[in-house]
């Protein structure tokens, strides 16, 4: 049922609400307006990424609009992505990197809870394995990968909330986005599918978010320099 | 800006809309009945994955291109069956063409088959070693993980 994806989605946006939650605790930011642009971001791309899949799967979204809310039939992942960065970019053009760097952590334990979310859709399994740990779901025991992939973005967003504010501006947003890209490249492997893995996407966004680390670390240190 | 973005967006979604339409064959989908469908489960000495659809199921058209590229990927080790319920030859034609899927298809306008498997709506995806024995089944719309997890167990 759809309602188990909702579930997935309300556990994403609860672990995001909760992280934005404790960084305004810490005193990070007074905004109001942070909750509305993780939502928005989460629903724009789910939108984008699902018209996509329905264009390249060969379904007209005109002549079929309600096919849009069967996320279970697919969202492009590539699409998805670009569309939540291109809000992102748009809402916080006059507040860019600080905004940015303020939703990396909410954003990556938003995308651990969707995975995590697994555990509703009866869906974690991956390839097969002997370890300890691994689960039967069938005939076989097998690698919860879906729960690797939560459990590694929800340390990636620890270390952004604990260690991120030590950190030059922009640097945050761009690590979160270099752990996001790289968890999805680390459990791909463990993954079974059809074929349709997007890992040239995962590819792209490891190295733009390695290129805005470097960049944003580079721009602080010649700003420093040129300060003292 | 806003306006050029909504605009962008509307010319997309109508360009998607002017794509060619498909053409429906002209062969009708066979019929069997809930007991000879059962035999050949039992009868088959490979693991048979069906799949329960109508042409007016819009879960169904999200789960088509999967089970097409399952179709494609695993034919030679998995036989699949398509059984279309409550729909008319002409419905089901149009979506085979426009999906491409060329599986073994069966026409049940009066559900007795999916009766037979206890289905209760569409979509509804089985698995069944061979034999017949029944080892998973998913109601609702099948994924791209549960469904190559579920024919990867199969085919151990």
């Amino acid at each position: 049922m759809e309602f188990t994806l909702l579930a997935a989605a309300l556990l994403g946006i609860a672990m995001a609400l909760a992280v934005l939650r404790l960084e305004r605790v810490r005193g990070v930011t007074d905004r109001r307006d942070l909750l509305d642009l993780v939502i928005g971001a989460a629903v724009v791309g789910l939108a984008a990424g699902r018209v996509a899949a329905m264009i390249l799967q060969g379904t007209n979204p005109l002549t079929h609009p309600l096919d849009l809310f069967f996320i279970r039939g697919g969202v492009d992942a590539g699409f998805a992505s670009l569309g939540s960065l291109v809000f992102l970019a748009w809402m916080t053009r006059h507040d860019f990197w600080p905004t940015l760097d303020l939703i990396a952590p909410a954003a990556l334990s938003g995308l651990a809870g969707w995975h995590a979310g697994c555990v509703f859709r009866a869906s974690c399994a991956g390839t097969v394995s002997t370890l300890p740990w691994a689960f039967h779901d069938g005939t076989v025991a097998r690698h919860p990968v879906e729960l690797y992939a939560a459990l590694l973005l929800l340390g990636g967003a620890a270390v952004l909330v604990i260690w991120g504010r030590r950190l030059p501006l922009g640097v945050m947003a761009s690590l979160a986005l270099t752990i996001a890209a790289v968890v999805r490249l680390a459990t791909e492997p463990l993954r079974l599918g059809l074929g349709s893995s997007p890992l040239p996407w995962y590819g792209v966004g490891a190295v733009v978010g390695t290129v805005g680390v470097m960049i944003r670390v580079i721009s602080a240190r010649s700003r420093n320099i040129t300060d003292s | 800006m806003r306006y050029t973005l909504v605009f962008g967006l509307l010319i997309s979604l109508l360009v998607a809309g002017c794509a060619p339409s498909t053409t429906a064959s002209s062969d009708p989908l066979p019929t069997i009945n809930p007991d000879d469908f059962t035999t050949l489960l039992n009868t088959s000495d490979v693991p048979v994955v069906v799949n329960i659809w109508a042409s007016w199921c819009g879960p169904c058209r999200s789960e088509a291109p999967l089970l097409r590229e399952a179709a494609e990927t695993y034919g030679s080790q998995i036989r699949f069956i398509g059984v279309d319920v409550n729909d008319t030859q002409n419905g089901a034609a149009a979506f085979i063409a426009q999906y491409g899927l060329r599986l073994e298809q069966y026409f049940d306008p009066r559900s007795s088959i999916s009766t037979a498997l206890r289905s209760t709506g569409v979509p509804h995806t089985l698995f069944f070693a061979p034999g017949g024995e029944l080892r998973f089944a998913q109601h609702g719309i099948i994924d791209e993980r549960t469904l190559a997890v579920q024919i990867d167990d199969l085919l151990r």
